[in-house]
């Protein structure tokens, strides 16, 4: 099934063309993030798509989906919280900070997904922010010096639909959005594209 | 080509050793017998330093070093584990790392016995280790193929398997997923493991992640016999060791040969063992009495003997003999019978070409073909016919060379080439285009211009050049032109050697020419005056005879013409026509109603011999296991046979044998004269459609029998391949069904409409499950055919298995 409209094949292959002749899959990752925003995540229909405009196999395609945390494989929510547990971060109450978020969102246990779908809460790596630690992004923008009180109230504004500043920039808007930005595609583009929401986990491969 | 890189010395383990600059510290040790653990290290794949089992210390670095990744330089002192207790504690400390998620489950691991982990860990590993927490676990073997199964488990993710898919076949279906602790070898969902290429990365995963479904709790390295053939599956000329555990064949793996087959083998190689332990296989002489009855092997030579005296008798050979068997059979046919009607080929080149190649006047191996800069590959799809020359034409292009393909169907070499389609029988057309230079401003010029330039160019022409009587000599024409080297690319394991022992009904062993005096005398110098100096009939004019009633006996040596004459017609009017067929063969399949006589033949692992690769290396197998019942190696028949008629052959044993080869086979000049090719254009013709066939790697042929594996990985139904505009003018869908109609038949076939056909032509395997191509066939492997969509699939069809495109997988 195709995930992405004409509209946005032509941008693909306008993101494509950017790259130098037999060097077209270093355009694997803008276009991750193009079927990103369609999707809310990436399927395998959209691993093979990527596959099929590079004309790679989709294992390769995989390879380098799966390696990169901001690509996402599994059903994924609107709100992508990050929460750095790394040394630093760690050091100044991550893992409270974590289990925190986990609550407010409502994600069972050994999943990240919440039950409402609006949040997916992961631990990260290093969020190169360690001197205000600990960190957390939302959609990979960060907030800084979180708490477990701050961590709640984040998700709660998100909830009731508000866009909360983050540290440096302006808040970057929901989950397929920003995978447009990255994707460096105007929102405008293809829009109308059909709506999938995130709904039970699947299983790990 | 390149110059020489400069001599770097530098000192390991206090000696002293001199290699080229850009050595690796690890092949330099190898060079003074030090050996360093490793495991991601392959000398043919490029260094990746994933495993980091082969540190060494440097003196004046701070840290350890892994060798695999570590250039030599002057004066450069290395330590390894030898002579480091650094060294040695990192790849102690390594070691434990690697085992902490290892399963240890070698007692019901494939590889137990002989696992580089095991070995290393028990040479320089730590013996007890300090993890104590539960191991990870996955779900345990997942197949990637019906060849392939992976255990996670056990990898260490050396990522030697991904880089063989990325670097040498370039088939990359699998790769690493995901990251961390849960990095993994995987494939994509959906995805199969479609490469002729696979088992390679079994034999070459340094512990038993990857194992091969066909040996899977089959035996362990020291419950089997083991020998070094040579795979007769086709010309490259694979080296492999048999191993066979209670007399039957359980495995095949590749033997390193840099001049041959690197390390690798196709899957055909790997996985087509079977055939000569199916149920088929027939170990007794047999005579026709009331039926066919086992008889002793003098009775059976005997009778053979007495039918044949005085008679018209002819030979027809098939691809798998032995040097030694062809070339005894090129004596028996011409001293003992006085006959020149024999023949081995499939596809008829004729000309100049097939006769300096029969001489081993042309010399190109595969070392030139990886050296070249520029490969021009005409009428040949190397992956399907000779899958070893595919990797080295591969390894070439990432050398840098130039690759183009001259065919009528685009081949799996074209991530690194560029292809000029044409229709098939128009190859010399566009070979003559290229010699000319090409038009101003077309591809051929372009082409042209970048094989003039290139140093070291190479022509390698296959056998659907065959289909055009001159093409084949325009294209040493053009080697000539370009001063580029040639060779005459045969498909068949056997092929090379036939032609030149003169299993061939002009060519005397040698090349020499039966119809040149000078050249005839040279032969019978040696097998005393031949009884004519007519050439004889080939292969296809022998069938005719037979059908005519001309010929009196008729000699079947490992060929079943109903199958591999292109011309099941003919072939079928000669057995019904003929009146005596002598069968010699590993089985007798559906000759079985005609052979008035068989002759038990022993399979290639059960005797001693040579085989000839297409660059025209002869190299010995040697016997993994005694003949079969009562089978016997071909040439031991036909010196039976010279005796019973009477007229000795000479050789009791294969030295004497061998003995006479080398003095008639050793490489002969040529003079080389004007071809029958005169530059004026060569003619064409143009069909409404032209069929062409060849046949794929995994097919129906006899020595893939019993490979079920194999088959379920890599065998396609028969299928009818369209270019779109073809496909739209005669209605045709991609995924629908088409009746294809010659002079010699029709069948129903499943459509693929693909742009990878030439337009104006139209491509059925040979034998693939569904059609047995040779009944569309009259004697060329190509035909004028006609193409009609037929609704839903109709009578021909064969019941739904799942027959669709590669394209169609959801
Ligand atoms: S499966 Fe084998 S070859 Fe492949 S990465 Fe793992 S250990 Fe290495
Ligand atoms: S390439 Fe040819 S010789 Fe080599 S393993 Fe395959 S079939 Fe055998
Ligand atoms: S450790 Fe958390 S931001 Fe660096
Ligand atoms: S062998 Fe050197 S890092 Fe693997």
């Amino acid at each position: 099934m195709a995930v992405l409209t004409p509209e946005l094949r032509a941008e693909a292959e306008r993101i494509k063309a950017r790259y130098p002749a037999g060097r077209e899959r270093s355009a694997i990752m803008p276009l991750l993030y193009l079927v990103q925003s369609v999707e809310g995540r990436v399927t395998q229909d959209g691993l093979r798509e990527v596959a099929s405009l590079l004309g790679i196999t989709t294992a390769e395609v995989e390879a380098v989906a799966g390696f990169y945390t901001m690509i996402r494989l599994r059903p994924t929510g609107r709100y992508v919280v990050s929460v750095c547990t790394n040394l630093a971060c760690a050091l100044r109450g991550a893992r409270g900070v974590l289990e925190a978020a986990r609550r407010t969102a409502g994600v069972p246990t050994d999943g990240e997904l919440s039950e409402d779908g609006l949040f997916t809460v992961h631990e990260e790596e290093c969020l190169a922010a360690c001197d205000a630690a600990p960190v957390v992004a939302v959609n990979f923008a960060n907030y800084d010096r979180m708490t477990e009180a701050t961590v709640s109230e984040l998700i709660e504004a998100l909830r009731r639909g508000e866009e909360p500043p983050p540290a440096r920039g302006p808040f970057p808007g929901d989950f397929r959005l920003v995978s447009r930005l990255l994707a460096g595609v105007p929102e405008s583009v293809g829009a109308g594209a059909p709506e999938a929401t995130a709904t039970a986990e699947e299983p790990l491969r | 080509m390149s110059v020489e890189p400069e001599p770097v010395t530098l000192t390991i383990d206090g000696k002293e050793v001199t290699v080229p600059t850009g050595t690796l510290v690890i092949r330099a040790a190898e060079q003074l017998g030090i050996e360093i653990p490793r495991f991601c290290d392959h000398p043919f794949l490029d260094p990746v330093g994933a495993c980091r089992q082969c540190y060494v210390e440097i003196e004046g670095q701070r840290k350890l070093f892994t060798a695999c990744t570590t250039e030599v330089a002057a004066g450069m002192v290395v330590h390894t584990q030898n002579t480091s207790e650094l060294a040695h504690e990192g790849q102690v400390a390594n070691l434990e790392f690697l085992l902490i998620n290892h399963p240890l489950d070698c007692p019901i691991c494939d590889r137990g016995g002989e696992c580089p982990l095991q070995d290393q860990t028990m040479a320089f590993g730590p013996g007890e280790s300090r993890y104590i927490e539960p191991k990870r676990v996955y779900r345990k073997p997942i197949p990637l193929s019906p060849l392939v199964l992976l255990d996670r488990e056990r990898c260490v993710l050396c990522a030697r398997c991904t880089r063989f898919c990325d670097q040498i076949s370039g088939d990359r279906f699998i790769e690493m997923f995901a990251r961390g602790a849960g990095q993994q070898v995987a494939i994509a969902a959906g995805e199969d493991f479609r490469s002729p290429f696979s088992g390679n990365t079994i034999q070459i995963c340094p512990v038993g992640a990857l194992t091969a479904s066909t040996y899977r709790f089959v035996a362990r390295p020291f419950d089997v016999h083991v020998a070094d053939g040579i795979c007769g599956h086709c010309s490259a000329g694979c080296n492999v060791r048999v191993d066979v555990r209670r007399g039957e064949v359980v495995r095949v793996l590749a033997r390193d040969n840099a001049e041959v087959n690197d390390a690798w083998i196709c899957d055909k190689g790997r996985f087509a063992f079977r055939a000569a332990d199916g149920p088929g296989r027939v170990t007794t002489p047999l005579i026709r009495e009331r039926g066919l009855e086992p008889a002793s092997f003098d009775e059976v030579l005997g009778r053979v003997a007495e039918w044949s005296r005085g008679a018209r008798v002819a030979f027809l050979t098939g691809g798998r003999l032995a040097d030694e068997d062809a070339f005894a059979l090129s004596k028996l046919a011409r001293v003992a019978f006085g006959t020149n009607d024999l023949d081995h080929r499939r596809a008829f080149h004729g000309g100049l070409a097939e006769e300096l190649e029969a001489a081993s006047a042309l010399r190109v191996t595969y070392r030139d073909v990886e050296r070249a800069g520029a490969i021009l590959v005409v009428g040949l799809d190397a992956e399907q016919e000779v899958p070893i020359l595919h990797l080295r034409i591969r390894k070439a292009a990432r050398r840098g060379a130039r690759v183009f393909v001259v065919h009528s169907r685009e081949t799996r070499l074209s991530d690194v080439a560029e292809h000029l389609l044409c229709r098939p029988g128009q190859e010399g057309a566009v070979l003559e285009r290229l010699i000319e230079g090409g038009a101003a401003g077309s591809d051929e010029e372009r082409v042209a211009r970048a094989l003039r330039t290139a140093e070291g160019a190479v022509v390698l022409a296959g056998s659907l050049l065959a289909e055009h009587p001159l093409a084949t000599d325009v294209a040493l024409r053009l080697s000539r032109r370009l001063g580029a080297g040639f060779a005459l690319v045969p498909r068949r394991a056997g092929d090379r050697g036939a032609l030149r022992a003169g299993v061939h009904p002009a060519l005397l062993p040698g090349g020499r020419r039966l119809a040149v005096a000078s050249e005839r005398a040279e032969v019978e110098a040696v097998w005393g005056e031949l009884r004519s100096s007519e050439p004889g009939r080939n292969g296809r004019e022998i069938l005719e005879a037979c059908a005519r009633r001309e010929i009196d006996v008729l000699f079947l040596v490992g060929v079943d013409p109903l199958r591999d004459v292109p011309d099941a017609a003919l072939a079928r009017r000669a057995l019904e026509n003929v009146p005596v067929k002598v069968v010699q063969s590993l089985e007798l399949g559906e000759l079985e109603p005609y052979a008035d006589a068989f002759l038990p033949a022993a399979a290639l692992h059960e005797r001693e011999g040579h085989l000839t690769t297409w660059e025209g290396r002869s190299q010995r197998t040697r016997p993994v296991r005694a003949p079969a019942g009562l089978s016997r190696p071909d040439w031991e028949i036909f010196a039976g046979l010279a005796e019973a008629v009477g007229a000795p052959l000479g050789f009791g044993s294969v030295e004497e044998l061998r003995e006479e080869m080398e003095a008639l086979l050793a490489p002969r000049e040529v003079s080389e004269r004007p071809t029958a090719w005169v530059g004026a254009g060569v003619p064409q013709w143009l069909d409404e459609v032209t069929l062409f066939t060849y046949p794929l790697l995994v097919d129906e042929g006899r020595l893939s029998e019993g490979a079920s594996e194999l088959k379920a990985a890599l065998e396609e139904p028969a299928f009818v391949e369209v270019h779109p505009e073809d496909a739209e003018r005669l209605h045709l869908a991609d995924g629908g069904w088409a009746r294809v109609r010659t002079g010699a038949g029709e069948a129903t076939l499943p459509v693929r409409v693909s742009s990878r056909v030439a337009q104006g032509s139209v491509f059925v395997p040979f034998n693939q499950p569904g059609l047995e191509a040779n009944r569309l066939l009259s004697g060329r492997f190509t035909a004028a055919a006609t193409l009609e969509a037929v609704p839903g699939g109709g009578e021909g069809a064969r019941g739904g298995e799942g027959i669709a495109g590669p394209e169609a997988k959801t």
